[in-house]
């Protein structure tokens, strides 16, 4: 499992972030203190290091200044929002910087493309009898070769990376589409369509009234 | 044109006129002079040759025994007296109808000349370039003749002429030499003219601690002086104004920080609670907790804010208030809160009187034992206490809480400032508190002082002035 090293002050946001890790499928460690940080990120076997700012003990840049292990990625979460901030932040390696308030899905959207940019991500997903390899870009169901279009193939990763998470149209568009794109939401339910048709998901991928989409575990 | 070429050519001009002048005046009086000595000595000349040619003839008449000489012979005689050998001066003798009898040389009588004596009877003098003719009318064997000499005065005029023509050499000299230490000079007196112009550009352009350079005691270094007062007054107001909107851009980065973390926690779980879809009861009830604190934080920090906005501008009520009575009723309040966490709370005052603003000076005390409260564990004791020090009133509230680490004294009354953020959240605290406190004791005239061991409690004492104690 994915380890996530949670480096905020504030006992809300740490649950808060905790919480939105879980969603993705990460273990979140929470640290409050800047100098226990430091130690974590140094010596802990961490794959991420969501960093806040302003951190009693030591700072955020502070700890990326003096850092020696930067094999592990870092995200800033801070609600520094000028822009010398963030190019300060991002100067001094991190990953990406995201400002307080910020949605739950946006950070793990954030999440998965650092770490998919590290290759820590899993190349294989099993969903009931679906299993989905995301290099080899195939669908098996029930052992049987599916043929499934790019962007069909991408929605399906999408849910089964956030399963039980209610996902609305919007964030799907920008997840799979991209935020340049400008097409309408129904392509998004022809596809969801498609996908229920060809993989027999009619009862697991279910329509949230006003909100959008939910892949349900498949456990039960 | 530049200041220094107005000054230098103007004196330059009148220096040279006054010389020049001046010189021309002396030269044309010496000249007259010289010219006058030389017409006394033409004139006495004149005379004795006169006389002396008619003695001379008187003793011609005897010698050719005649009574009086005809003018054959008298013109012989003449001849005869003057003509031969070389003459310095001509002499011409007319008869009245100022027809020419005889000269000694070829001369030219000036016009008007023997108009004038046959008119006045007297002599005359007259100058024509280097030569100076006197004529006389005289009265020789009946007749009457006009005399007329023709004196050489080349030399008095070459003098002058010679002089003139020094003069304008010198004066030329003169001039170039003046002009020479004048551009100098005046370069030299405007040069700090130049310093603070120079000085006055730069700080206009921004470099307020720029300074111009103050020598001497003229009305040069007077302006510099004043210059550079204007500037420090300047740099001054522009650094109390960088301070000011320092203070405010700290204050709104401050706010808007404490703005965001309770809303980053609100947001956040309110949408945890929308796009979940299996959340046990325990962490639905937990996350609409925390949402619940976090809005409540909110509430405290925009009420604060409020109070901390509308201090400076509020209808304040100035009244001479009892301050024993006064103290009795805010202890009767605060009491409430004590009591809450258990504590042991005393709020008394020596009699008096003194200036405030009711509501003002009970936010004053209500905000000091808050803090008291929440830096103290249950069952510890808060004191408030008023008394009269001549003509101050000095309120001293003591708690046996936390205390204040040395060297966070000043900070603690900075907006948005906390000792221990941790223990600030956990009871609700905004870190206003304090900052709202020092604001009012400005409002009051009074001052702020801790005196704070860590560990053992903290005492905050505050003096305001016009207290009347009426013990």
């Amino acid at each position: 499992m994915i380890k996530i090293l949670i480096a905020e002050d504030d006992p809300n946001i740490a649950k808060l972030v905790e919480a939105t890790v879980a969603i993705g499928g990460y273990e979140g460690v929470v640290c409050a203190n800047g100098t226990e940080a430091f130690e974590k990120m140094e010596h802990g076997n961490f794959d991420l290091v969501l960093l806040d700012v302003m951190l009693p003990g030591m700072s955020g840049f502070e700890i990326m200044q003096k850092r020696t292990n930067t094999q592990v990625p870092v995200i800033f979460i801070t609600a520094k929002q000028e822009l010398t901030d963030k190019v300060r932040g991002l100067r001094l390696g991190a990953e990406d910087y995201i400002v307080k308030p910020f949605e739950a899905m946006e950070l793990l959207a954030r999440i998965e493309v650092i770490l998919r940019r590290v290759k820590r991500t899993e190349n294989v997903y099993q969903y009931g009898d679906i299993s989905v390899n995301v290099e080899e870009h195939t669908c098996k169901y029930a052992g049987k070769d599916i043929y499934l279009t790019p962007k069909e193939f991408e929605v399906l990763v999408f849910f089964i990376q956030h399963k039980d998470v209610a996902i609305s149209r919007d964030r799907l568009l920008a997840a799979v589409w991209g935020f340049e794109y400008e097409g309408e939401s129904r392509t998004i339910d022809i596809h969801i369509q498609q996908l229920r048709k060809k993989l027999n998901l009619r009862e697991k991928l279910v329509t949230i009234p006003k909100l959008g989409y939910r892949l349900e575990s498949a456990k039960e | 044109m530049r200041l220094w070429q107005k000054v230098f050519l103007y004196t330059l001009i009148l220096v040279m006129l006054a010389v020049s002048m001046t010189s021309i005046l002396l030269l044309k009086n010496s000249f007259s002079l010289a010219l006058e000595q030389r017409k006394q000595n033409v004139y006495s000349e004149h005379e004795f040759v006169i006389t002396s040619f008619k003695s001379m003839m008187i003793t011609e008449r005897l010698r050719q025994n005649a009574v009086v000489l005809d003018e054959e012979s008298l013109k012989r005689f003449m001849e005869d007296t003057f003509g031969g050998g070389q003459k310095k001066s001509g002499i011409q003798f007319c008869n009245d109808g100022g027809r020419q009898v005889y000269a000694n040389k070829d001369m030219h009588i000036p016009q008007g000349l023997l108009e004038a004596v046959q008119d006045t009877g007297r002599n005359y003098m007259q100058v024509e370039g280097y030569q100076l003719y006197i004529a006389s009318s005289e009265s020789m064997e009946g007749k009457t003749y006009f005399v007329v000499t023709e004196n050489d005065i080349a030399d008095v005029v070459e003098v002058h002429e010679n002089m003139l023509h020094q003069i304008l050499a010198i004066s030329m000299g003169c001039a170039m030499a003046i002009a020479f230490i004048l551009l100098i000079v005046v370069k030299m007196l405007l040069h700090p003219l130049q310093k603070i112009n120079e000085g006055t550009r730069a700080i206009a352009q921004g470099s307020y601690e720029k300074r111009i350079p103050e020598r001497g005691h003229d009305e040069l270094s007077e302006l510099a002086h004043n210059m550079n007062r204007m500037a420090r007054a300047v740099e001054q107001n522009v650094r109390a104004l960088e301070d000011v909107a320092e203070n405010r851009k700290h204050f709104i980065d401050n706010l808007s920080h404490e703005m965001k973390t309770p809303l980053t926690s609100i947001l956040g779980f309110s949408d945890l609670l929308q796009i979940k879809r299996d959340i046990s009861e325990e962490s639905r009830m937990e996350y609409a907790g925390i949402i619940k604190e976090e809005a409540s934080r909110m509430r405290t920090l925009s009420g604060k804010l409020m109070e901390l906005i509308t201090v400076g501008e509020a209808n304040l009520e100035w009244k001479e208030a009892d301050m024993a009575q006064l103290f009795e009723e805010i202890g009767i309040s605060l009491k409430v809160i004590t009591d809450n966490h258990h504590m042991d709370f005393s709020c008394v005052s020596a009699p008096g009187t003194l200036c405030v603003d009711r509501e003002l000076f009970k936010s004053l005390l209500y905000n000091l034992v808050d803090n008291a409260v929440k830096a103290s564990e249950e069952g510890a004791y808060i004191q408030v206490e008023g008394h009269f020090e001549r003509e101050e009133f000095c309120i001293r509230v003591t708690d046996e809480g936390v205390g204040i680490p040395e060297g966070e004294v000043e900070k603690i009354t900075e907006a948005f400032y906390m000792v221990d953020k941790a223990r600030g959240r956990a009871s609700g605290g905004a870190g206003l508190g304090l900052a709202l406190c020092s604001e009012i004791i400005s409002l009051h005239q009074g001052s702020l002082q801790f005196e704070s061991r860590l560990g053992e409690g903290t005492s905050v004492l505050i003096r305001m002035k016009g207290g009347k104690c009426h013990a």
